[in-house]
């Protein structure tokens, strides 16, 4: 049972992100930075009001490094959350836990990330320690090709097709088309490009991986009884709820060792998060679901009980199906580790998404499935 | 081999997984076999996650296997892979040691990668395959599989 305070609860008070690009010209921890002030600002706070900042355990400034280069002249709350993408609502959730319980009023959240211009991470660890010496010599490199050997088996299992994963990617890219942030604004893509594209790792193609981009974006949270004061520039959203899941025997990206096979630590995410938050599928009027490759979509709207197990291709050509992706996601905005998609999301309960869904109350944001993540409820009322 | 020379990614073994490794340059297979609740263990590990008894032993298995899922890979990969794709990679459930599940490419007869035409080369949910050992670009042995 969570306990709730309605004076704690964790508003996103302000959001930023720098324009996206293939070479941002600056390092990660100078694109932070500037990702930090502009969410400061937003919010109508300074580097003085920060009490606490988390970040990705993959983001290469830390905590320390970063409070040094923006001034920020004291943390009371630090600490960084692990596994790749799986990282973005657990790190979120790391920072709205100290504020509810009081610790701080304060928080903010960035990912910065050169994971363009700064070359694929993949292709320059030689040495394989730890569960990578049991993958990496046999080829097992690519994040793509970790879960290519899942997708595969999804795709037996409930009957997924390739043309069910384009639909993803056109959808995803229809947003972005609309999003003038977006890397794939000017780029169309239909099923017969998307059918025709060079395969990566099989069954994945091109069009269902995510994009490599430099980024950089930062929310600020802060504790509704302070940011009652604000002189922020956008209306608040509130955080309702979130959870971390791993599941059993987990392993990030190659996750079949373990006596449940194909299943995902985000179906362990849901339950808890559904009984944290105390909402339903049916509450939720838009979500962001990590996308690093298209078959994540599917998946989330069935192990979130959108729809029944083995639906989600179903449920994404039918009429219920919510808008998912607003932002246009990993696949077609940007890729920097899903922070872009928990941007989206406050954005969608504020009322300044590029692709705005009406009357929005409740959103969901998701981390990277496939390692152990986290999911987060963004909503536009408090407790 | 020269500085420049294009390598694959290295094993680098621990303590726990040191044996798996010693078994393998003598070309045989072992996994971890709990000696009191007779529980298979994959990847290794210290002690049982079931009962914590310590020290499981490792045990030789033939290598026999079923397919269970499967990747063929395309560019971009790493440098010393380049001319060698498209390569399969499987994922195998061992006959002798069931639920255990290993990573490994799918060669010939003889040992060597097998490089495809683009398809799978007849693989499918599965299907039967036998342990081959490959040596790679550094040298390294690997355990493989090869269509039964
Ligand atoms: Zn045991």
């Amino acid at each position: 049972m969570t306990i709730r305070n309605k004076n704690r609860q964790p508003v996103v008070a302000g959001v930023h992100g720098l324009p996206y690009s293939k070479d941002i010209g600056m390092t990660e921890r100078h694109s932070g930075a500037l990702a930090i002030l502009g969410a400061l600002d937003d919010a109508g706070l300074t580097v003085n009001d920060v009490e606490g900042l988390t970040r990705y355990v993959w983001q290469p400034t830390t905590e320390m490094e970063m409070a040094r280069v923006t001034g920020i002249p004291n943390l009371k709350w630090f600490g960084a959350q692990d596994y790749g993408g799986g990282a973005g609502p657990p790190t979120v959730a790391l920072a709205c836990a100290a504020i509810e319980l009081g610790l701080i009023d304060v928080a903010v959240v960035w990912r910065s990330r050169n994971r363009s211009s700064g070359g694929r991470p993949w292709a320059g660890q030689m040495l394989a320690e730890g569960q990578d010496q049991f993958e990496r010599p046999f080829g097992i490199v690519r994040p793509a090709d970790g879960i290519a050997l899942i997708v595969r088996l999804w795709m037996k299992q409930f009957g997924w097709t390739r043309e069910d994963f384009g639909q993803v990617a056109i959808t995803v890219r229809g947003h972005a088309n609309r999003n003038p942030m977006a890397m794939m604004r000017a780029k169309t893509l239909d099923m017969e490009q998307y059918l025709a594209s060079r395969m990566i790792a099989e069954p994945l193609c091109l069009f269902d991986n995510c994009l490599e981009t430099d980024g950089a974006l930062a929310i600020v949270l802060v504790a509704a009884e302070r940011a009652r004061d604000l002189n922020a520039k956008h209306p608040p959203a509130y955080v309702t709820g979130y959870a971390l899941g791993s599941g059993p025997e987990v392993y990030a990206m190659t996750n079949y060792y373990g006596e449940r096979l194909g299943d995902s630590p985000n179906a362990y995410v849901a339950p808890e998060l559904w009984k944290n938050t105390g909402l339903k599928p049916e509450d939720i009027d838009v979500v962001q679901i990590y996308d690093a490759f298209t078959p994540q979509v599917p998946l989330f709207f069935q192990e979130f009980g959108f729809c029944g197990e083995g639906e989600g291709a179903q449920y994404l050509k039918s009429d219920e199906c919510i808008p998912y992706n607003t932002s246009g996601g990993g696949l077609s905005e940007a890729y920097v580790h899903g922070f872009n998609l928990i941007v989206e999301g406050a954005r969608q309960v504020r009322g300044d998404s590029p692709s705005q869904v009406e009357d929005v109350k409740h959103t969901v944001v998701t981390g990277g499935n496939v390692v152990p993540t986290g999911a987060l409820v963004l909503s536009k009322e408090p407790w | 081999m020269n500085a420049a020379t294009p390598l694959p990614p290295k094993p680098v073994a621990d303590r726990d997984t040191q044996p798996f490794w010693d078994a393998v340059a003598e070309r045989r297979l072992v996994v971890q076999r709990c000696s009191k609740c007779g529980r298979w263990i994959w990847q290794p590990r210290p002690l049982c996650p079931t009962c914590h008894a310590a020290d499981p032993v490792w045990t030789d298995v033939s290598g026999d296997a079923r397919v269970v899922s499967w990747t063929v890979l395309h560019p971009p990969v790493l440098t010393v892979w380049h001319d060698k794709l498209p390569f399969v990679i499987l994922l195998v459930e061992l006959d002798d040691a069931p639920g255990v599940r290993m990573i490994g490419q799918l060669v010939d007869a003889a040992g060597d990668l097998l490089q495809t035409d683009g398809t799978a080369q007849g693989i499918d949910f599965g299907a039967g395959v036998s342990l081959r050992w490959r040596v790679d670009e550094a040298g390294q042995t690997l355990p493989a599989w090869t269509v039964s």
